[in-house]
């Protein structure tokens, strides 16, 4: 069984988030240093999925609600003002975690790591923390587009 | 006759993208939800193309496929399948399906479009071009404005490039020497809204055509940061780029 402890998943997701703003949204980001705090600000949106088989984790992508509006409105080739509505945002902002989700899936099947991915999720809020025990990998990575900040969070262990 | 495309997707994120791809395209692109869905639909409009996802819920991508091929009406429409995971695994165990061709996300348009195109005749809608000519291009007094959007994608770019040309033309031909590319919308530069100011600037210069740029600040000052743009000057309203041009 590969050593999950040798991935380099901050390469890779940081790879993944640049393909999929660049591709699907025309927009730039950068990582930001490490130690940035990924406090987003204001009412949150995260994507998340799961994935579980030989390795079992999760990806989760947090944005402000502004930021939301911003990446949806990009991706759907609209103005902001254009947006039906929150389901609208939280559908953009799912199928953006399962694009990164997928492609962190992908890197894990061709290491070995077969797992299997689930559809995503999406929560939001503004007072809430997640705490998740028992992983043996935890990533966040921080990424700035202009002022606004995307909170990347993959918590990743082997299984059997 | 209009091509018909089953777009089945969980996502109406993706659904509207494959939906955007096709608007210059003579196409109705019928939208499901999941695979039963999908099926069902496929039954009753009998589309030339299906775009199909994979992971979805009520029925994935291949339970549908496996349907459509045991259905004899049905069996031969193309299916181009769509995918989050481009493993190597994944890949041969979706051409093992029997699909015609597939995409991982995230993908462009235009590459969808690329891939359609090998497997059907896709006609484009000058209605379309017309429309989209309206959407971005005006005519103040003597002068011809392009304004960009707020989020210009390739896409746009592309549509903006096509109507570009046949203005400028145009513009040639009617002794109108005066355009203004108004960018002042835009919420930041990207590597397609840099390509594009080159490209316009370029094609009016060809033409001996007087340009000016329109931005806020920020803009000019992103403007900067880059070799290719550094040395264009940005005005900050329109009387002072009229003024200029």
């Amino acid at each position: 069984m590969p050593d999950i402890s040798a991935l380099d998943l901050r390469g890779f997701i940081s790879g993944a988030m640049n393909e999929v703003f660049d591709t699907m949204l025309s927009m730039n980001i950068e990582l930001a240093d490490e130690g940035v705090h990924g406090n987003v600000g204001g009412e949150r949106i995260v994507g998340s999925v799961g994935f579980a088989g030989k390795a079992v984790g999760s990806v989760s992508v947090q944005v402000n609600e502004a930021f939301a509006r911003s990446i949806t409105a990009a991706m759907l080739g609209m103005e902001e003002c254009e947006i039906e509505g929150d389901e609208d945002v939280h559908d953009a902002i799912g199928e953006l975690s399962n694009m990164v989700g997928g492609g962190l899936k992908s890197h894990l099947c061709d290491q070995g790591l077969t797992c299997d991915l689930t559809i995503p999720s999406v929560t939001t809020g503004s007072d809430f923390g997640m705490e998740i025990k028992g992983w043996e990998r935890k990533e966040s990575l921080v990424f700035r587009h202009h002022e606004q900040l995307a909170l990347v969070n993959v918590y990743i262990k082997a299984n059997g | 006759m209009a091509l018909k495309v089953l777009a089945v997707d969980d996502s109406k994120t993706i659904r509207m993208i494959v939906k955007r791809a096709f608007k210059a395209y003579d196409c109705d692109v019928i939208e499901a939800e999941n695979g039963k869905e999908g099926l069902e639909t496929a039954s009753k409009e009998k589309p030339d193309l299906i775009i199909l996802d994979i992971t979805m819920p009520v029925m994935t991508g291949p339970e549908m496929l496996e349907e459509l091929k045991k259905d004899p009406a049905l069996k031969e429409i193309p299916v181009i399948m769509l995918t989050a995971e481009s493993g190597k695994e994944n890949v041969v165990r979706i051409l093992k399906m029997g699909v015609k061709d597939y995409m991982v996300k995230p993908f462009k348009g235009e590459e969808l479009i690329e891939r359609v195109t090998k497997l059907v005749t896709l006609e484009s809608k000058q209605n379309e071009v017309e429309d989209t000519s309206k959407k971005y291009f005006s005519i103040v007094e003597d002068i011809h404005i392009l304004t960009l959007p707020q989020n210009l994608d390739r896409p746009a770019s592309v549509e903006i490039e096509k109507n570009l040309k046949s203005k400028v033309e145009a513009m040639v031909n009617t002794g109108i020497k005066k355009f203004i590319l108004d960018i002042s919308r835009g919420r930041g530069t990207n590597v397609t809204l840099i390509k594009l100011i080159i490209m316009v600037i370029q094609t009016c210069q060809q033409a001996s055509i007087g340009i000016r740029v329109i931005g806020t600040a920020a803009l000019s000052d992103e403007l900067k940061g880059f070799a290719e743009t550094s040395g264009i000057t940005v005005d900050l309203s329109m009387e002072d780029a009229k003024s200029a041009v």
